[in-house]
């Protein structure tokens, strides 16, 4: 109680420690050179990539210039800096995952169409071979003969 | 050119023989083919032995995927007319060919066979009974299909229904994995396609059984709501309305 009235009363905003700020520009220089080692080995395709480098170049940014995220903090009416910084990547990661969900619907459908494909190539081929009834009947016909 | 009658089959093997006998015996002039969506058992074995294209997915994918590669190898293959039959040999043919002189006289464009409007009322003694779950979901269906495009539907879920070149156009590009018979029915209607329901008789299915328990019947009718209300904000296609 008398810790929120004290907080209340001091207008600056808790900011974050140098501390974590040194670890995330690490973790974000790492996470880049992770996704640069990826598209180099093919394991990642580039157009899949650019989200992530906008991603890394937020958290390097956020790390090296921390008045911005404090602006943002306070656009955000938010006293906490860590407050605002956990909200922002939360929409962030829920957006990534809402892209993933459509990419997936994409490749779904494009995969139920390369069947139906395949499938009626077979069925053309079936018929190409002799067709369905008639082909039945002259096989039957020349196994009798032999 | 023609008319292709299609069976989407799902592991089917004790009753496809006998469904495709009954097309024969009843559309002499229709070409057969039996879409095997991806069947463990012998389905595409025993429809190759009775004498019909298969045209055999690779991995089941569902039926909404395997009726429009139906629709699909009737469009490209220039068929006039198409229609489709369950194989667990639920719906006979004779009725099919009921539906098909519906589209052939160009009375409409997409024609359902319902078995809850009975031809004859005499003949009730050999109707089809439903399941408790299975009349709820039914009528709520029908509630909200009604709803949503205005027009009366009794059998939201027939699998026996005939069509001509302008559904097979839309369905080969548009049509829904998931829900196939009721979102197409709403599909169709909002592209301001002529739908029209039939009486038919069903039987009893000859093999498998129904896939319904309580909780995935619960699980069912709302998915079938929420795609019905998201149905109604879909875009209306040109391709469909000349």
């Amino acid at each position: 109680m008398s810790w929120a009235l004290a907080a209340a009363s001091d207008s600056t905003q808790v900011q974050l420690t140098s501390q974590t700020r040194i670890l995330a520009a690490i973790i974000a220089i790492a996470f880049m050179l992770l996704i640069l080692e990826l598209i180099r080995r093919d394991r990642l395709q580039e157009r899949y990539s650019v989200i992530w480098f906008v991603a890394g170049l937020g958290m390097l940014a956020g790390a090296a210039f921390p008045g911005l995220l404090e602006l943002v903090a306070d656009l955000m009416g938010v006293r906490d800096t860590n407050v605002a910084l956990f909200s922002i990547v939360l929409l962030l990661l829920l957006g990534l995952a809402l892209n993933f969900s459509v990419i997936m619907s994409r490749q779904a459908a494009q995969i139920t169409r390369l069947a139906q494909e395949r499938a009626i190539e077979k069925a053309r081929e079936q018929g190409q071979n002799g067709d369905g009834a008639s082909a039945q009947q002259s096989r039957e016909s020349e196994e009798k003969r032999l | 050119m023609g008319t292709l009658v299609f069976i989407p089959a799902w592991n089917e093997e004790a009753s496809v023989e006998a469904v495709i006998a009954d097309v024969r015996e009843h559309l002499p002039g229709a070409d057969i083919l039996v879409v095997d969506d991806g069947s463990t058992d012998a389905t595409t074995a025993r429809a190759r032995e009775a004498g019909v294209l298969v045209a055999t997915l690779p991995f089941n994918q569902g039926l909404g995927a395997a009726l429009q590669t139906g629709y699909l190898y009737a469009l490209r293959e220039g068929y006039d007319c198409c229609a489709h039959l369950d194989a667990d040999g639920q719906h006979p043919a004779a009725e099919v060919a009921r539906l098909l002189a519906e589209v052939e006289s160009d009375r409409a464009d997409l024609v359902i066979g319902s078995r809850y409007r009975d031809p004859d009322a005499v003949a009730e003694s050999d109707d089809y009974r439903p399941t408790f779950s299975r009349r709820i979901g039914t009528s709520v269906f029908r509630f909200f299909l009604t709803l949503a495009t205005r027009q009366r539907f009794t059998d939201t879920t027939s699998g026996m229904r005939a069509a001509n070149r302008r559904v097979m156009r839309l369905f080969s590009e548009h049509y829904s994995p998931d829900f196939a018979e009721i979102e197409s029915l709403q599909l169709a209607v909002r592209q301001g396609l002529r739908v029209e329901e039939v009486p038919v008789r069903m039987l009893e299915r000859a093999g498998g059984s129904s896939f319904l328990t309580p909780l995935r019947s619960a699980f069912f009718i709302f998915k079938g709501v929420v795609v019905l209300l998201v149905g109604q904000f879909r875009p209306r296609h040109a391709e469909a309305e000349r």
